[in-house]
């Protein structure tokens, strides 16, 4: 599978201090169509850099409202992750996930930073993928061996994850009896 | 005597119980921000209900100077005529200290009974109001939301070196408070001016944030999720069944703590509500003090617990954070009466009679 085009959008443009549900609105627009502007693989990077303050009621109609729409689908395999220089910048934009049963990857801490996870994503799913980050790809079959679980658990907890838009998935074997997926990472 | 989130029940109880048109407040000796809010919003509410009250102001010049600072006699006495965005500008919510301040002080002395603000004296203007941390500001729109935060945030960083971390999340907090009011305070479009103001003092020991209005309250905002005609606009009013229903005739108590612990909203968009919660369990972790009121029911929450108890009924949400300065960085200090340092004799001799207002 080709690498998927990444795009860097910088939040800072609305402002250092990011605060309430009408700004958020107006955000989701300029989002919105920068998103429709990527390719159908794309991959929009928010950038929180220069912000000073991100509100959950901010975060929750630019960011929240936007995972929910890549989770209905109607984006395709746009994939949409956040760069935050700290941690307690995104704790709001967690909560509100998290109140929407959403999930988001977050790079923390620069170019060199750690992936986590913000929003709701129970620990079996989270364990899952972090082992798919870490080999980039893999089958079902795979990563089920490496955990240890059934291979029936293993694609419930996958098909969630490609819901989420947290992890690609590609059709490798059309031609067998049950079509057969290759996962991919999202991340580096 | 002391005027604070408990003892202004007191006052609340003889003007909304008990019908008293005349409050004596000779004896007060300092008075927090919620205090001074809520009598802000008292004075406003039994003006616009056609039968004003007699109040004699506190004799004390710290506490008189103080409430003048928080530009409190600026706000009560503004009239229903001026616009919100006029009130501001006439209370200069540019709260940076300086010129503006001593312009607007000007605009004050026209609006303030017996003021001189012009009289000579060993503290001017523009000191009454650095003096403060944060004086009254109006809250109407919610375009203007993010300018009033920064203008606390500004006046809170001048003042203290704060530790970035906690300075963020309290600017979170008073970022979703603010909004509240434009977004929540007159939902049902009837409130003829839910008056939403917001001020901050420090004392020895804490950062004391205060937001109130009088508009529609925490029970009949809730009320509008069983409402399918009200508001069509509004998102998430679309489409109600039981989950709105069962909110429908709430008491103030149970639409209180349906708020702030469950996190409830008159929007049933998912991603709406819980907003009150965080920031009560933030506060709260903080070892901070909560104090919100709606309507007849009060809550009061500190690190050692908190009940719902019945007040005198009055309109809208008001809000207390008692946050502990060394959640700043900041260490305690010395205060005089009032709220604030005392700093000599302004000259102000606001309120030395009973006022009508």
């Amino acid at each position: 599978m080709k690498a998927m085009k990444a795009t860097t959008f910088e939040i800072s443009q609305f402002g250092r201090r990011l605060g309430t549900r009408l700004e958020g609105a107006a955000a989701r627009c300029t989002l919105l169509a920068a998103l429709d502007d990527l390719p159908p693989d794309g991959q929009l990077v928010l950038s929180l850099r220069g912000i000073d303050v991100l509100s959950g009621s901010f975060a929750d109609e630019a960011i929240g409202k936007i995972c929910q729409l890549l989770s209905s689908g109607i984006h395709g395999d746009r994939t949409l992750v956040v760069a935050s220089p700290s941690a307690d910048l995104v704790e709001d934009l967690s909560d509100k996930l998290a109140q929407r049963k959403l999930a988001l990857l977050c790079r923390v801490g620069g170019t060199k930073g750690t992936w986590r996870v913000l929003g709701s994503l129970a620990r079996p799913l989270v364990d899952t993928l972090e082992l798919l980050n870490e080999r980039g790809s893999a089958t079902t079959k795979e990563l089920a061996e490496t955990l240890a679980i059934l291979p029936n658990a293993c694609h419930n907890r996958v098909r969630r994850l490609v819901r989420l838009r947290l992890v690609r998935e590609e059709k490798i074997d059309v031609a067998a009896p049950n079509t057969q997926y290759r996962f991919h990472a999202i991340v580096e | 005597m002391r005027l604070t989130s408990e003892t202004i029940e007191d006052v609340l109880d003889l003007v909304l119980v008990q019908a008293e048109r005349s409050i004596d407040l000779r004896d007060v000796g300092s008075i927090d921000a919620y205090a001074l809010l809520l009598l802000d919003l008292v004075v406003r509410h039994a003006r616009e209900s056609g039968a004003p009250l007699r109040v004699t102001w506190p004799e004390s010049p710290s506490v008189r100077r103080w409430m003048t600072a928080m530009r409190f006699f600026v706000d009560v006495k503004t009239g229903l005529a001026s616009r919100p965005a006029e009130r501001n500008a006439a209370q200069g919510t540019r709260v940076e200290s300086g010129g503006t301040a001593s312009a607007s002080e000007r605009v004050a002395g026209s609006f303030v009974l017996g003021a001189d603000v012009s009289a000579p004296s060993a503290l001017g203007a523009c000191d009454l109001v650095a003096s403060t941390l944060a004086p009254i500001v109006s809250i109407d729109r919610e375009d203007d939301v993010s300018r009033l935060v920064g203008s606390f945030d500004d006046r809170l960083s001048d003042r203290y070196p704060m530790d970035e971390s906690p300075r963020r999340r309290f600017l979170r907090i008073l970022l979703e408070l603010f909004q509240n009011i434009p977004q929540h305070a007159n939902a049902t479009g009837d409130v003829l001016d839910p008056h939403g103001i917001a001020a901050m003092h420090d004392d020895e020991h804490s950062v004391v944030l205060a937001i109130a209005d009088k508009g529609i309250g925490l029970a009949r905002s809730l009320g509008l999720r069983s409402s399918p005609g009200l508001r069509p606009d509004s998102p998430g009013q679309a489409g109600l069944g039981q989950a709105g229903l069962q909110h429908a005739g709430l008491s103030d108590a149970d639409a209180l703590r349906a708020v702030v612990f469950d996190g409830r909203s008159r929007f049933r968009d998912p991603g709406r509500g819980h907003e009150l919660e965080r920031i009560f369990r933030l506060v709260r972790s903080w070892e901070g003090t909560v104090v919100v009121r709606s309507g007849s029911a009060l809550l009061f929450q500190s690190e050692t617990g908190g009940d719902v108890v019945d007040v005198a009924p009055f309109p809208g949400v008001q809000i207390a954070l008692s946050i502990p300065r060394a959640v700043f960085g900041i260490g305690e200090a010395a205060f005089g009466e009032g709220g604030v340092e005392p700093r000599g004799d302004p000259g102000f001799n606001e309120g030395d009679e009973g006022d009508d207002v």
